[in-house]
């Protein structure tokens, strides 16, 4: 009963859209040709950002203005693919220097920048916005929290974090480190780590959002209806290397009935469809055929899984685990979602170094299962007719995929029943350490392109009384010999950690400690006003605003 | 009418008052509802998960929570777990919409409705009284998110006869207003029409044959005045009852499929958001002005009783 009325508007709603869309026409435009600079476009997001404050903003909507409006010392390369993964510098001159122990990281910052509101960016000014973000609880803050000397302290009431020095003078920053943290460069490209002018308040600021720095600026904020994301005139002036200053003005519009989202992309009434959104499986067949030159389902690096709990009966047996594995049909369940998976079954998505380039131990993913050796196996384990709950979220087509996964338990044997819960309670719940849920549903989408944030999931570390993020209690000491070895490996050098990465990924898979099934597409789709060819699809942040040209 | 509108104001007080308990108790006995590992997200720490739990207040028993939470409902600085923005604020800005929603239908369905259901009973069991009750069961029949979409495509995006969505100030262009409202307002009031003169109809059939009625005829009164001032006026009360309920539910944010198809962005959109994200003070809020209307409406329905019956007493 405590499902939302909103969902419950949404799915009539969409029910409603359904019958009327079929009729729905398109007037595409062929060729993509050269873009131009300036004019406005209009994104609609069905999911408004969590904060329109860049030091508490941790959504993928909130990142999509966040890394073009907040740069921070660091920030990713504005391209497609792997290629989009690699850090670049932003206010920071050059990579970082890191002592032979790896715990100290010396930064220099550019000279002579400015925030929009024209004041100087200094390098103490990190400091403060490190210091805002945790203050004001930010999302991520555990990153910096459990990494840098004295954030602990600073979180429970010390007047600054002992681990960070800054002199202006020199425009040098220096980071301490409690132990060697490879991925701090991505956790300093977080957009929540952007740099931010001293005075701004230390309370969110989500209705009058901070002067930053970058080609963009945050404006017109009206909660949940609309914001602007406009150019930045200043920037190009002091344009960093690498970030472009971009094209056009953007008019985000908030709208929640993700049909209506679709239609007014699909009749030219919005320009882009948010990538952190569903294409309506109503319009999906006709946007692919009619609109195709302005529709590209496009590779994220978000891990679907089925987690399966090692020390609960039956799969603390591994031939029930590998039996899952090797049960489950990865087509199935990518029709479930309109066919917006790659069916695989490694936990590093395939965006990531240290995907695992290696067959699958179980069986090919992308063929049909082996059902009747699977069967074997449970039998062969006399774990048949073991009881099963499989816990599972209301949102589609997440409950699809657990239905779909309870039947495959049945014809294995299991007695399997689901625990469907609502959406916004089911990773608070499932992450209670003292549930021990034997299996069910989870996604990890990265927080940032290195291996380490995925395999935070798999580690002992993870495994606390609340906010368990190791749903499946997998405690390997080859996984943590593992992990001890690699998490201080510098973001910058993954590429020559990748093949220890890739073996650590399959000796994973070869355990079945997790039942990946695969990586989730999401849709880049624009209306024929914009110049589709120039718009870049990022890995991590989607749609790229300052790429956005029109025709 | 002291003693009525102190009774009122008692009531609306202890109404408000035990749905801001059931509210706040709901979310607190559900599991898994403690707003703290929402609010510190997927990849926080024990600490700071705690941390959370002691500057939010998390920690304290029940009832000073609940108290804490209802003297910042009271003074106006209460915000939301999800985005840490004033209520009020929210409230306030959303306000227009749905006023202007629930206003314009209100007044439409409520003339359509007795205009329908007096023509069906004047002209019960004739052709125009058979064309009236195709029309009230298609329009009872069809629901508000199915009509939405429907005139939303086929009049806003296709014909572009009329804007498909959103919301437009009434101070800043009252044409676009206007332009931008009519078809949430004839979306939501179809289904009213329908019920409100099938009812219509169906009272003054009752009344017509009334003792009272045949007398008026009798005192040699027009036609014209019995139904005007004694059959309809009579006939009128439960319908009354009915809008004042309905209106102030419409207010009170009763009104989210028709905000949600047409992205007016009003109070029962905020409550549906707020619902999902188990944000209890928005919906604490909404709630309690959801009954501030109810009570508010049932006074005033309460006058106009009075007035269509100077039998009833306040």
């Amino acid at each position: 009963m405590q499902r939302s009325f909103r969902l419950l508007s949404a799915l009539l709603v969409a029910l409603g859209s359904m019958v009327v869309v079929a009729a729905c026409g398109s007037s595409s435009s062929t060729g993509s040709g050269a873009g131009k600079t300036g004019g406005s476009v209009t994104v609609v997001q069905g999911t408004a950002p969590d904060y329109f404050d860049p030091s508490l903003s941790y959504t993928t909507q909130g990142a999509n203005w966040g890394w073009i409006s907040y740069l921070g010392l660091y920030t990713y390369a504005h391209a497609e693919g792997t290629a989009g993964t690699q850090l670049i510098p932003a206010i920071a001159t050059s990579q970082p220097v890191i002592s032979n122990s790896g715990k100290t990281y010396t930064i220099t910052i550019r000279h002579g920048l400015k925030y929009s509101n024209g004041m100087a960016v200094k390098a103490s000014d990190f400091t403060f916005s490190v210091e805002r973000a945790i203050k004001l609880n930010w999302g991520g803050a555990s990153f910096v929290t459990n990494n840098v000397v004295g954030a602990t302290a600073f979180s429970k009431g010390a007047k600054s974090i002992s681990g960070i020095t800054a002199d202006n003078a020199a425009g040098k920053i220096v980071i301490h480190l409690m132990r060697p943290y490879g991925a701090l460069e991505n956790v300093l490209a977080f957009p929540a780590m952007g740099l931010l002018p001293p005075n701004t308040a230390m309370k969110n600021l989500s209705t009058s959002p901070p002067a930053g720095f970058g080609p963009y600026e945050l404006k017109n904020v009206v909660p949940n209806v609309s914001y602007d994301v406009s150019l930045n005139p200043n920037y190009a002036g002091q344009a960093v290397p690498g970030v472009p200053a971009g094209h056009v003005n953007v008019h985000v519009k908030i709208e929640t009935n993700t049909t209506t989202e679709a239609s007014d992309v699909l009749n030219n009434s919005a320009d882009v469809f948010d990538w952190g959104d569903t294409l309506p499986p109503a319009l999906l067949s006709q946007i692919q055929s009619q609109s195709s030159d302005r529709y590209k389902a496009e590779q994220t690096a978000l891990t679907l899984y089925f987690f399966l709990n090692t020390t609960e009966k039956p799969f603390n047996n591994p031939l029930a685990r590998q039996a899952v594995i090797m049960a489950l049909d990865r087509n199935a369940l990518a029709r479930l979602d309109s066919g917006n998976l790659t069916p695989d079954c490694y936990f590093l998505p395939a965006l990531l170094v240290g995907h695992p380039t290696a067959p699958c131990p179980y069986g090919n993913p992308a063929a049909a299962p082996n059902l009747a050796a699977a069967k074997k196996l449970v039998a062969q384990a006399g774990l048949t007719g073991t009881p099963v709950t499989v816990w599972g979220q209301e949102r589609s087509p997440r409950k699809e995929y657990v239905d779909y996964y309870a039947s495959v338990l049945n014809s294995l044997g299991f007695k399997a029943t689901t625990k469907i819960i609502a959406s916004a309670s089911y990773f608070p719940t499932i992450e209670t350490l003292k549930l021990h849920p034997q299996t069910g549903f989870a996604d990890w989408q990265q927080d940032f392109p290195n291996p380490i944030d995925f395999y935070l999931l798999l580690s002992k570390a993870a495994l606390q009384p609340t906010g368990n993020q190791n749903f499946g209690e997998v405690s390997d000491p080859v996984i943590e010999k593992g992990l001890a070895k690699l998490s201080g490996v510098p973001s910058s050098q993954l590429s020559s950690v990748a093949s220890q990465w890739q073996t650590l990924d399959e000796y994973v898979a070869k355990k079945a400690y997790v039942a990946v099934f695969g990586y989730e597409k999401t849709p880049k789709f624009t209306s024929n006003r914009i110049n589709f060819g120039s718009l870049l699809f990022h890995p991590l942040y989607g749609n790229d605003w300052s790429s956005l040209q029109l025709k | 009418m002291a003693r009525f509108a102190v009774r009122r104001l008692a009531s609306m007080v202890a109404v408000m008052f035990a749905i801001s308990i059931l509210t706040f108790l709901l979310f607190q006995v559900l599991p898994n509802s403690d707003p703290s590992t929402r609010l510190a997200g997927r990849t926080a720490s024990p600490t700071q998960i705690a941390k959370i739990r002691s500057d939010w207040g998390f920690d304290k028993p029940i009832y000073v929570q609940y108290i804490k939470t209802m003297g910042k409902i009271l003074n106006g600085t209460v915000t939301s777990y999800q985005q840490q923005l004033p209520v009020e604020d929210q409230i306030r800005q959303d306000l227009p919409t749905t006023l202007s929603l629930a206003i314009g239908a209100g007044v439409i369905w409520l003339a359509l409705g007795i205009l329908f259901g007096v023509l069906s009973a004047w002209r019960a069991g004739r052709w125009l009284d058979r064309g009236l009750t195709v029309l009230s069961l298609v329009g009872v029949s069809m629901p508000v998110f199915f009509l939405g979409a429907v005139l939303s495509y086929y009049i806003g995006d296709k014909a572009r006869i009329l804007p498909a969505g959103d919301y437009v100030a009434l101070t800043s262009d009252p044409w676009q207003w206007f332009k931008h409202m009519l078809m949430p307002w004839f979306a939501l009031s179809v289904l009213f029409i329908g019920v409100y003169s099938r009812i219509l109809r169906s009272t003054i059939l009752d009344t017509i044959n009334d003792d009272y009625v045949r007398t008026a005829r009798a005192k040699g009164l027009s036609e014209r005045q019995v139904m005007i001032r004694h059959v309809l006026r009579n006939s009128l009360i439960p319908i009354v009852s009915l809008w004042g309920l309905d209106f102030a539910s419409v207010l009170g944010g009763g009104a989210i499929l028709t905000e949600t198809v047409f992205n007016l962005h009003g109070v029962g959109q905020y409550a549906a958001q707020s619902v999902e994200g188990l944000d209890i003070p928005p919906v604490l809020v909404i709630t309690m002005f959801g009954a501030f209307a109810v009570v508010l409406l049932s006074a005033v329905v309460d006058i106009v009783y009075a007035a269509l019956d100077p039998r009833i007493r306040l």
